[in-house]
């Protein structure tokens, strides 16, 4: 029991507690000062969370019964399991949250109320781990509304005018989903085979009460899709993504690319391939019109990151191309695209991390928040720009870097599915999204290491940043390569989950 | 897992490891990096050397890194691959021995050592791949490593020349993934050994030619052939001359590596498909020959002069295939797969030695162009031979290296013309397009007999054309004197213009060019069996007697042409007489317009794609946004509540309102040149009226008048009522 629970409370309760501490609190003791004993503290906290995650990890397996805490109504449990997706989601997360928090000693030092930005973060830490832990969809929901409102005051963290009225539409756009998403809630239920909507792989529709009802179900099967793709960023309520990331801090938009938007892929999964089944949904028209939405969506987000000219913006926009690479895989239903699909989740939240931190390193340190700007910044920060690199080539999908890998097994599984044209169409769309890619990314790297032979060298400076920032990144920047170079444990562990939910 | 020999895995992680060790010494010691360089330059030769020398003919060797990557890595030693690795690695060697000099005013020398060394490590991989996912890997990694040379100075033109580099082979690496993607689905395998058979087996044809197509793209657009040649002939000029040897040499090769893989393993010798590569080779060879003639720019000329003999090598690899796909030609078919590896060999090693020699040129003046380095190599005697053997050896002088592969080359044409006599090429089994009739048409038009011999014929004008480029930077660099008396003195006592080393390295590879064209049998029979591995070709060991007149009859109708072309277009239409000096100027007859990239390529895809695709993303962008305002500008509405209205009423607002919008309507229109300007709005003006209106109604109503007109309209009611009442 405290397996399940100590990951999820424990952050939640520390994160309070920062938060309702006063400030003199911290300042005890005579090592440093307030700031330093509060990121000292706080680092702990996220250390040790992480530790009782993989403590779950370790202490359970994928068959372990699930545990119910409480019964919600008469019938709808709280539950918690912990199966093979929800692991790779609860290790992506972990990883991401710790190296956005330690990125964010350095960070946040030129920013105000410090406290109740780590004690936020360390809420939505907890929030995130009971994603994964949730074992049906009313767990699920549950800490997927909270995951909204805990992560909404650090996007307006910086509390001007613009992250004010982003988080506002952060939250609207997330509700909005989210409806939806409880709409499916209220109208599934009596149709599952047991009614404590509990994830089964392969969908655990009974298919004898269905019978007469397919219209109701599918419309609700697609607006649970669109519900969560608002996190997820798809076309058409993909607008707060832009408008959030620019605003929050650098951590935090590293953290709602890597890790947040990813949350609306997981709840897809659980719709799709938990709920559902893909043997009800495969050939309908709500899998026609995801693949639609997502084919466009791929092409759209790169072209206009390729058309932005602010560095985050065109970053965010980068997000709402590739995360819908992830929807386009989930949509296809075949196992070599879910493959694809989950190995991109994974691969996306290092890169996209990665390209954020490199991005706040860059405006922290010099300020500069457009691509213009940063001719030569190449030869100031060598350590963030190679990571940027490195990254970006992974996003473009160069091999032998991570991207490519995704993006292989995405190709295959649309050149597998059974309407060739679509499976084409989603292979070119793949492409040419890569091309564009190349042309938003490499241009910042480029300028930066081929500052031109009329620049002035003269006045160049070193503007390394910190350890704190320079370490994250070049972690997630090695994850990169090394996740590309040697993917096949992942791949095994991948198929085994997309052989047991597409059978 | 690693399976079989380490030897091949060294070979090609050598370069890359040491990439690394020069960076690292190159930020204390510049001398040690240099040395470290060099070193691994000559280790690499020296270790391919070891190769050659102990491998026998038909000796294979693997390497496996199962799991690299998803696919694996696979690697294999063969005898085409030695040699092909061998000629990189001395390229690489010669180069490094050169750059020491050339290098010594340049920034960044460290950032160039060490891409220098991955492209190495790359394109050794490229060559030693045996699966065409470890081709592509390594591909990529050369396409971005070598970015890096040709925008080494950082000056305008070479970053511009850089992006038009990357932006070919990023395009042209997305492309030849599509083709992997396709080829991998359907056949399974994309292992090089067992495509043939798979390939050949695999009944569906149409996706085997769109995979072959893609992939050729991908291949096509690093080998340079027309109409992605374009990144040719801007990133030689500016590309370190070390650089642009090896992009010529080596780098272009690699994708006619891919090309030959494709043509032979996957498209299986399809007569078709020949005639596809035919196709494209013809023009090239053309179009690369004619801007090399136009050129003014003695690293322009050159890099035009790749295209040409890619195009060359092209054509060879197209008779390869119709040859083969005949049926009939099979021995024929042998001749044209010895020309092909032999030229591309043979134009490695030429190109290394030009290439070296313009460096030398460059070195001394920073200069290019040819009215200003002219004469530049005139008392020195070392270039001279140098230089020459090069241009003899590319123009097809019989003794030297190039007159072998073309005469080769120019066998394989006159075989396939006797070949299409017996049978045309539609009644070959299995040779059809996949893709329509019309396609099938235009075959048996290019491989009519008629045809074949004006292909013939532009055969030997392409060679005739690269006698007179060749010939025209001759004759400017080593015979003709400065129009400038005191640079021509400047240039004439340039007695130390390269150190011993450079020297090494220029004169070094110039000697091979004859002694490879004066024993031609010991190199072209062996190259035969090298490439029956890869290319599928049956070996006879038929030899051409390459000094017998019939040879050498082709041989001399070119270089006839060359010298006619020479002195009848370069000396004339080519050349302008400047009105100061009447010194013979050379000129660039070539328009500025007439430019492929800044004509085509980059308004198409830097200005009209992304301005129509992203007009479309914007409204999609905007739809829910909008589809939110449209709501609160039209239901929504935050309508003022009545009794705040500030003046007016209802009908006043509307019949305001509409009075305004007559108003606008009319000065945009009828009024439009003397607009009537208004202080206020007709709203505010039938408010005031209505509330003048109200307030005189007031009054009135208020006064004694009023009551008594009341009283009289009453009186006066009341007066008729009673008349009519009786």
């Amino acid at each position: 029991m405290s397996t399940w629970l100590l990951p999820i409370l424990f952050p939640i309760a520390a994160g309070i507690m920062v938060l309702a501490l006063p400030g003199r609190a911290f300042a005890f003791g005579r090592l440093g000062g307030e700031r330093k004993r509060l990121c000292i503290i706080s680092g702990g906290l996220l250390v040790v969370t992480a530790l009782l995650v993989l403590n779950a990890l370790l202490a359970t397996t994928a068959k372990d019964a699930p545990w119910i805490a409480f019964f919600l109504t008469r019938k709808l449990p709280i539950q918690f399991g912990f199966d093979g997706v929800g692991r790779i989601f609860a290790v992506m997360i972990s990883i991401v949250m710790l190296l956005a928090g330690f990125y964010s000693f350095s960070y946040m030092k030129h920013e105000q109320h410090e406290k109740r930005y780590y004690g936020f973060f360390l809420v939505l830490y907890g929030m995130l781990n009971g994603l994964c832990f949730a074992d049906n969809l009313m767990t699920f929901y549950l800490f997927y509304e909270l995951m909204t409102i805990t992560s909404m005051p650090l996007v307006l963290h910086m509390q001007t005018k613009e992250a004010v009225l982003a988080g506002l539409k952060y939250l609207f756009y997330s509700f909005c989903g989210a409806y939806m998403v409880l709409f499916g809630l209220f109208s599934l239920g009596r149709y599952c085979l047991s009614n404590t909507l509990t994830f089964g792989a392969g969908g655990i529709l009974d298919l004898s009460i269905v019978e007469g009802h397919e219209t109701l179900l599918l419309v609700t099967a697609f607006l649970m899709i669109l519900g969560f793709s608002v996190k997820a960023g798809m076309f058409p309520l993909h607008a707060w993504l832009t408008k959030a990331h620019p605003a929050a801090p650098a951590p935090i938009s590293a953290v709602l690319s890597g890790i947040v938007v990813k949350a609306g892929v997981f709840g897809i999964i659980r719709v799709v391939y938990y709920l559902f089944g893909t043997s009800f949904l495969a050939g309908t028209w709500v899998q026609y019109l995801w693949l639609a939405l997502s084919m466009i969506t791929i092409v759209m987000g790169s072209m206009l990151a390729y058309l932005e000219k602010g560095l985050k913006k065109r970053l965010a926009y980068s997000t709402i191309s590739q995360v819908s690479y992830i929807l386009f895989g989930l949509a296809l239903m075949r196992q070599q695209a879910f493959t694809g699909a989950i190995l991109h989740t994974v691969y996306h939240a290092f890169m996209k991390a990665a390209l954020f931190l490199a991005a706040g390193a860059i405006i922290y340190q010099t300020g500069k928040k457009n691509v213009s700007e940063l001719t030569g910044i190449g030869k100031q920060m060598p350590i963030v720009m190679w990571c940027y690199t490195i990254a970006s080539l992974g996003l473009i999908g160069i091999p032998p870097a991570s991207g490519f890998i995704s993006k292989w097994h995405l190709a295959l599984g649309a050149l597998d599915f059974p309407i060739y044209p679509i499976g084409f169409a989603g292979v070119a769309a793949l492409l040419v999204s890569a091309l564009l890619t190349a042309g938003y990314l490499l241009p910042v790297t480029l300028r930066g290491f081929f500052a031109g032979s009329d620049f002035d060298y003269g006045a160049l400076k070193q503007k390394e940043p910190s350890k704190f920032m320079t370490i994250p990144l070049f972690v997630l920047a090695a994850a990169t390569m090394l996740l590309g170079m040697f993917p096949n444990g992942l791949i095994s562990y991948v198929e085994k989950i997309a052989a047991a939910v597409l059978r | 897992m690693m399976r079989g020999n380490l030897f091949p895995s060294v070979l090609v992680f050598f370069p890359i490891l040491t990439a690394f060790i020069s960076y690292a010494s190159g930020r204390k010691n510049k001398k040690v990096r240099d040395l470290i360089v060099q070193a691994a330059g000559i280790t690499e030769c020296l270790l391919f050397l070891a190769a050659a020398v102990f491998f026998e003919e038909t000796q294979e060797m693997f390497f496996t890194w199962e799991g690299f990557a998803g696919l694996g890595m696979h690697l294999e030693l063969d005898g085409f691959r030695v040699l092909y690795g061998l000629i990189a690695a001395f390229m690489w060697m010669m180069t490094a021995l050169f750059s020491g000099e050339y290098f010594t005013h340049y920034r960044n020398r460290n950032r160039y050592y060490f891409f220098y060394l991955l492209t190495l490590g790359a394109t050794v991989g490229v060559f030693l791949s045996s699966d065409l996912y470890t081709t592509f890997l390594f591909f990529e990694l050369m396409s971005f490593t070598s970015y890096v040379w040709v925008a080494q100075d950082e000056s305008k033109e070479s970053l511009r020349a850089a992006a038009t580099y990357l932006a070919v082979a990023v395009i042209g690496g997305l492309v030849m993934l599509m083709g992997l993607f396709l080829l991998y689905r359907t056949v399974g395998t994309l292992d090089m050994a067992s495509l043939y058979e798979v390939c050949a087996a695999c009944p569906d044809k149409r996706t085997v030619w769109a995979a072959g197509i893609c992939l050729l793209f991908g291949f096509g657009a690093k080998a340079g052939a027309f109409p992605l040649h374009i990144w040719l002939p801007k990133a030689h000029p500016v590309a370190p001359a070390p650089a642009s040897a090896l992009l010529s040499g080596i780098l272009t090769k690699s994708g006619i590596f891919g090309i030959l893989v494709v043509s032979c393993n996957i498209l299986c010798h399809n007569a078709n498909w020949g005639v596809l590569i035919l196709t494209l080779g013809v023009i090239t060879m053309i179009a690369g020959a004619v801007l090399a003639l136009l050129s003014v720019d003695l690293k322009r000329t050159l890099a035009c002069s790749s295209m040409s003999q890619i195009g060359f090598i092209l054509v060879g690899t197209g008779m390869l295939c119709i040859l083969n796909g005949g049926g009939n030609g099979v021995l024929a078919a042998e001749i044209a797969a010895r020309g092909t590896l032999l030229h591309m060999m043979n134009h490695s090693l030429i190109k290394l030695v030009l290439f070296m020699a313009a460096g030398v040129v460059f070195m001394n003046l920073h200069k290019l162009d040819l009215n200003e380095i002219r004469g530049f190599g005139r008392k020195k005697p070392l270039l001279h031979l140098a230089f020459l053997s090069g241009v003899l050896g590319i123009a097809g002088m019989p003794l030297f290296n190039g007159y072998i592969s073309k005469t080769l080359l120019h066998e394989s044409i006159i075989a396939a013309q006797e070949l299409t006599l017996r049978a045309p090429i539609s009644n070959w089994v299995g040779a059809a397009f996949p893709f329509g009739y019309g396609l099938n048409a235009f075959a048996r038009f290019v491989t009519s007999p008629q045809m074949l011999s004006v292909i013939e014929w532009l055969f030997l004008i392409s060679g005739g054309l690269t006698a007179a480029y060749m010939l025209k930077l001759y004759i400017c660099l080593f015979w003709e004197k400065n129009k400038n008396a005191e640079e021509q003195a400047r240039f004439d006592g340039m007695k130390r213009y390269m150190c011993p080393k450079s020297t090494f390295a220029v004169i070094g590879s110039a000697v091979l060019l004859p002694l490879l064209g004066l024993f031609p049998y010991l190199v072209t029979d062996k190259i035969g069996v090298f490439g029956e591995s890869i290319l599928h070709v049956v070996v006879d060991h038929e030899r051409v007697s390459y000094f017998a007149a019939a040879s050498l009859k082709g041989g001399l109708i070119s270089l006839t042409i060359g010298f006619l072309v020479y002195f009848c277009i370069v000396r004339t239409f080519l050349m302008r007489e400047e009105k100061e000096s009447g010194e013979q100027m050379y000129v660039n007859r070539l328009p500025a317009w007439f430019d492929l990239e800044n004509g085509v390529y980059r308004p198409l895809l830097l200005r009209v794609f992304p301005a129509v695709l992203g007009f479309i993303c914007r409204i999609f962008d905007t739809l829910a946004d909008g589809v939110l305002i449209l709501f609160r500008k039209t239901v929504f509405r935050e309508s003022p509540i009545p009794h705040e209205r500030e003046e007016g009423t209802v009908f006043t607002d509307l019949a305001g309102s509409v009075c305004d919008l007559v108003h606008r309507a009319l000065n945009r229109t009828v009024r439009r040149k003397h607009p009537k300007i208004r202080q206020h709005s007709y709203r505010h003006v039938i408010a005031l009226k209505r509330e003048e209106f109200r307030e005189n109604n007031i009054l009135i109503a208020r006064s004694l008048s009023f009551g008594l007109l009341l009283f009289c309209a009453g009186f006066l009611f009341t007066v008729i009522y009673l008349l009519f009442r009786t």
